[in-house]
């Protein structure tokens, strides 16, 4: 997947307001990218024109050489709000893509019931969401995005609504499913705003700048897997992110 | 439950010992009331028929205008005038086009009944609609599209769901219009013949103009029971079914329900037999949907661009009925006013200020009684428990019914006859305004947070402090809630209230619901018809304008309590 000097604005009153300018990097197979930014630096609307919700005013967003489309069957999204349907069953949440793309009753239930399982919630197939805590209600819009089978997931600050121990727990998960080479995605693109987090999960991580956005570095995280926060090596990218963003 | 069932059977043997009484001692009015259950199932076939159209209605205008930009532009002021426009005025007239299109046919009545109850619940439930689709958190929207829902699964999974708690409350309320209505338009006169149809509507308005007392209690009595009926079995456990609905990141700030002793009898459709049969009849049904919905979708994502052309189409269509409409009417106006206006247009104005001055004295004596009430019952639970039941079978009877018991009471203590007639048309005001107040004004007490109220008493705020400083502020945007849909039923009410007949005498006061019967009868009068209608639409829409929306505003900006 490439991002081609994507940029964005909007106008109000006859003014403009540019929220992102010329960010451009690519994705490819096995990539964990996480882009870290101050509050109103964009990250949230660079995910959005990524997976093709809203429109770029300049640049374009190919994945594999095409143009991005909202409904493509190959990225799918994790929300901060976790955006479940309330009126649906745990099941039938997971089951909302594949149902999409129109795959059989039997065989989306077989895969619902694979991914419930792998996010853990195996149990709470007919709860509603309503019943669910905070850290159970993202575990269901995990399984409802990796049941899709996408090559891209694109996480928008997947767990700054969870209290601190829940969030640790998922991310740790998380990274127990991505190391699975059976399992859903390819590749992995999260916007968050905790640079710990950031250093702690991925790969590579792209600083943006704020109002506008603008790409202010890209880093390659080499340090080995799993990471300890404790290490001096950990805390050295975390403040070399940190005095990036100051 | 035993006990219960003990009291069912005492309240049966009751009623049988009532009935045979009755019976034998008004043998005519017995009679009648053997035809009541006919009655009642005619006039409740009548709501169903015309809550099904609204409903379809609703659902499509609330859809339409939620997601095309261009056509919202002209749906949503039409919306509005057609919300506020006093609809009984309009009665005549369409009973008129109905009865000639059918060729004097009794249909044709029904079809204008139909029509009329339909108006009356219609718009409510198409803004419903309307502000359920456009307050869809922007998240869950975003998951549909990126989750690949579009058209029909869209609508089944995201959209109708997320109106469906909006839409079965304004079906509650249109529901309650509904009835006025319908006693209203059973029987109605005009172009000089007097149009009348089987129902209790109608029942109850014979039973008025022959003064018959003990068929005027069966007719209210029966008309209570099918109202209460309904209410237990069908809407409180929709609306109970509709909580599920309920988006969880907007917490119910709206109108908290109020507990009734109706919800015991929820334990009805769990009785597991009943539960198992009725899940084996439906399950079939269930999957045979699921199939075709399935097959409907892959019929609507194969032709999108088809049905983007039918509803382009579509649109243009209603465009050019619209334009033509309104064209057609703006002529017409034209027409009228260039020729010299009709003696008695001068009788306007005057007749205008008299009706609504006997509405504020309406919502005055409203004012007086319901805020108290509404401060006692939102803050205790157990008056609420044991008045609350009391006060909704008395608001489920819709004022047109209560007319002739009404009439009755204002002849029993008035000192004239003119007296009589003036005291009705208020009273009749007050018992349509009164109800809608008063529950709104409940909801607006109970939804003041606890800690607000503890927050006040801890500083010692009591008695006028605490009702200035935080009850009156905090209940503000329910009042004027209240009182908007509260004058929307006192202008409804205006037309049935100011020329009454009760035991075949007549009861007129001056306004501009007497000017409106004497233009269709006995002798229709086409122009003054159409002058005090637009008289009304002109003082209705005015007062919306000028002082209920710049007032709504700044309640719901300053008195909002954030959640």
């Amino acid at each position: 997947m490439q991002v081609k000097d994507v940029a964005k604005s909007f106008f109000e009153n006859g003014k403009e307001f540019k929220v992102l300018d010329l960010v451009r990097f690519d994705l490819s197979e096995r990539d964990f990218v996480c882009v870290v930014g101050p509050s109103g630096s964009g990250k949230s609307t660079l995910l959005r024109i990524i997976v093709g919700l809203e429109k770029p005013t300049a640049g374009e967003v190919l994945f594999e050489g095409e143009p991005i489309r909202a409904d493509n069957p190959q990225v799918a999204m994790v929300f901060q709000s976790f955006a479940l349907f309330p009126w649906l069953s745990v099941e039938q949440n997971v089951e909302l893509g594949l149902e999409a793309k129109g795959t059989p009753l039997e065989e989306r239930r077989k895969i619902a019931r694979k991914f419930i399982d792998a996010v853990g919630l195996t149990g709470f197939e007919d709860a509603f969401p309503r019943e669910l805590s905070g850290g159970m209600k993202q575990r269901v819009g995990i399984a409802r995005a990796l049941a899709i089978e996408p090559l891209l997931l694109c996480m928008d600050e997947p767990f700054s609504s969870l209290d601190p121990l829940t969030a640790q727990n998922l991310r740790d998960e998380i990274l127990q499913l991505w190391t699975n080479p059976d399992l859903p995605p390819k590749a992995v693109l999260m916007v968050t705003h905790a640079i710990e987090e950031a250093v702690y999960m991925a790969d590579r991580v792209i600083v943006l700048s704020s109002r506008p956005g603008r790409m202010i570095a890209e880093l390659e995280i080499d340090l080995p897997r799993p990471r300890n926060r404790k290490e001096p090596e950990f805390y050295g990218w975390v403040d070399e992110i940190y005095s990036l963003i100051v | 439950m035993r006990g219960l069932r003990r009291w069912l059977r005492l309240v049966a043997v009751v009623l049988i010992l009532a009935g045979i009484v009755t019976a034998i001692a008004f043998p005519q009015a017995a009679w009648n009331a053997i035809q009541l259950p006919l009655f009642a199932f005619f006039s409740t076939t009548r709501m169903v028929i015309a809550y099904l159209f609204a409903l379809v209605f609703a659902i499509a205008y609330g859809h339409t205008a939620a997601t095309n930009k261009r056509a919202s532009a002209a749906l949503l002021p039409l919306l509005d005038v057609l919300q506020s426009i006093p609809i009984l005025g309009f009665f005549p007239a369409a009973l008129i086009f109905f009865v000639a299109t059918f060729h004097g046919h009794p249909i044709g009545i029904e079809f204008a009944v139909v029509f009329l109850i339909f108006t009356s619940m219609a718009w409510n439930m198409a803004f419903g609609v309307y502000e359920s689709l456009t307050t869809i958190p922007a998240d869950l929207e975003a998951a549909a599209a990126s989750f690949g829902l579009r058209g029909w699964l869209r609508f089944r999974y995201l959209a109708f769901p997320a109106a469906i708690p909006k839409l079965v409350y304004n079906s509650i309320l249109s529901w309650t219009n509904g009835w006025f209505f319908l006693v209203a338009s059973e029987i109605f006169s005009a172009g000089g013949t007097e149009f009348q149809r089987p129902g209790l509507g109608a029942f109850i308005a014979v039973a008025g103009r022959n003064g018959d007392v003990p068929s005027i209690a069966i007719g209210i009595g029966v008309l209570a029971a099918v109202v209460l009926t309904l209410d237990i079995f069908v809407w409180r456990p929709l609306g109970a079914w509709s909580e599920r609905f309920r988006m969880e990141t907007a917490p119910g700030r709206e109108i908290p329900r109020v507990p009734s002793p109706y919800e015991r009898f929820r334990w009805l459709p769990r009785l597991p037999k009943v539960r198992k049969r009725i899940i084996a009849r439906v399950q079939p049904a269930v999957e045979r949907y699921h199939r075709l919905s399935m097959r409907f979708e892959r019929a609507y994502s194969r032709h999108p661009k088809a049905l983007r052309e039918i509803r382009r189409v579509d649109l243009a269509l209603f465009a050019i009925v619209f334009v033509v409409v309104v064209a057609t009417g703006l002529v017409g106006l034209v027409q009228m006013f260039l020729r010299p206006l009709p003696p008695n247009a001068s009788v306007l104005p005057s007749a205008a200020v008299l009706s609504f001055s006997r509405l504020l004295v309406a919502y005055a004596i409203a004012l007086v009684w319901t805020i108290p009430v509404a401060a006692m019952l939102g803050e205790s639970e157990k008056a609420a428990r044991y008045l609350t039941p009391a006060l909704e079978l008395f608001a489920s009877l819709p004022a047109t019914a209560l007319l002739p018991v009404i009439v009755g009471f204002a002849l029993l203590i008035a000192p004239s006859v003119g007296a009589a007639g003036q005291l009705a048309a208020i009273l009749i005001a007050l018992f349509s305004m009164q109800w809608y107040l008063l529950f709104n004004l409940i909801a607006g007490v109970r939804s003041i947070p606890d800690d607000l109220k503890e927050a006040a008493r801890s500083f010692g705020l009591r008695g006028r402090a605490y009702w200035k400083r935080l009850l009156l502020p905090a209940i503000a945007p329910s009042l004027l809630t209240g009182s908007i849909t509260a004058w929307g039923a006192g202008w409804n009410a205006l037309i049935v209230s100011e020329y009454i007949q009760y035991a075949h005498q007549f009861y007129e006061v001056p306004g501009l619901g007497s000017l409106l019967n004497h233009a269709v009868y006995p002798t229709p009068d086409n122009e003054m018809l159409l002058l005090t209608i637009l008289t009304m639409i002109v003082v209705v829409l005015a007062m919306n304008k000028l002082l209920w929306r710049p007032l709504f505003r700044r309640a719901s900006t300053r008195f909002r309590l954030e959640v």
